[in-house]
């Protein structure tokens, strides 16, 4: 696999990894809670960078600790079966996107456990400092690890078997865009938008997300699939 | 006067009976009503109107009722804030369904 392809298999799951809501709905949550008390705006801004760092760094962090595992269990090119699950769970977690990510009921209530949600929601009505803000943000991205595990593990199989150099590249590109829906929600509260407007446009459109990100999560492993397995296949023949 | 006495006796079940019933607290409706309005970028002295109006009109509702549910309480509060701004209202809703 070329430099080029694999850069762009990182780029399409680190897109999964971005349309996937926990973290939202916790900066949504978080934001709320501290306008809510009369937190200054500039309060609010550093709480919520404070989140959105901590989401960037763990997600940076978990994918590096991904990669370095497989690097030491398979070296620079992981066998056959491993992508083989990898791009299995890729469809796995697909279709259970498609069936399962959000409850059937009002709102943009996540298929989480309620406790876990619950733990989560009252940390963001208890955060008041960035260093807690920036731990609610580690937090998140380990309880949607459930969903971010896919692609984040095919990444890491992309990742090792590149140069050195891009590895670096790889891991970067995958951590700025899994931010990007994060950081775009940061700029609108940080311009004054309202957070009921923010919050409405993701319930009205979170069909299309769940479709999308399942679709997606299926699109890739199937690429995965034919690019790494079946030419590997082909070549050997 | 005689009111609050009165309400003071209203007991609120909590999340179906799963937490500890608590006695209804003016003070507490009104302060969400205010962070969801403020939440909804409302000037503060507004959006302490609008709680003084919605939490009147709430105390009005539990007048006749020893007992209320705290969803119950949720959706009258919200019907009542939709009325005076359906942006507040939608956050105030929509809070324990966020996540």
């Amino acid at each position: 696999m070329d430099i080029a392809s694999s850069l762009a298999i990182v780029t399409l799951a680190a897109l999964i990894h971005a349309s996937f809501q926990l973290s939202v709905s916790v900066l949504t949550l978080l934001s709320g809670h501290a306008i809510g008390t009369k937190t200054s705006q500039a309060r609010v801004l550093r709480l919520t960078f404070g989140f959105v760092s901590g989401v960037g760094v763990m997600t940076l962090l978990t994918l590096s600790f991904i990669s370095l595992v497989f690097l030491h269990l398979f070296g620079p090119n992981a066998p056959q079966y491993i992508w083989a699950i990898a791009c299995g769970l890729l469809v796995g977690v697909g279709l259970a996107v498609w069936f399962f990510y959000y409850r059937h009921e009002k709102g943009t209530t996540l298929w989480i456990p309620r406790s876990f949600a619950r733990h989560l929601s009252d940390r963001s009505k208890a955060t008041k400092h960035s260093a807690e803000a920036f731990s609610l943000g580690l937090t998140s991205v380990l309880s949607e690890l459930l969903f971010i595990a896919a692609p984040m593990i095919i990444s890491a199989l992309v990742l090792i078997q590149l140069p050195g150099m891009w590895q670096l590249v790889g891991i970067a590109i995958y951590s700025v865009i899994s931010l990007m829906t994060l950081f775009s929600i940061w700029v609108l509260i940080s311009s004054g938008h309202k957070l009921s407007g923010i919050q409405k446009w993701r319930e009205d459109n979170k069909h299309f997300i769940q479709f999308a990100a399942g679709g997606a999560l299926a699109v890739l492993g199937f690429f995965v699939y034919v690019t790494k397995i079946m030419s590997d296949i082909a070549g050997t023949i | 006067m005689t009111r609050v006495t009165q309400l003071t006796a209203v007991s609120i079940v909590k999340r179906q009976g799963q937490r500890p019933t608590e006695s209804f607290d003016k003070a507490k409706l009104h302060q969400s009503i205010v962070a969801a309005s403020l939440s909804a970028r409302t000037p503060p002295g507004q959006a302490d109107n609008i709680a003084q109006a919605v939490t009147n009109y709430v105390l009005e509702w539990l007048e006749h009722r020893p007992e209320v549910t705290s969803h119950d309480l949720r959706l009258v509060a919200t019907r009542h804030l939709r009325a005076h701004h359906p942006d507040a209202a939608y956050l105030y809703e929509q809070h324990k369904t966020t996540l």
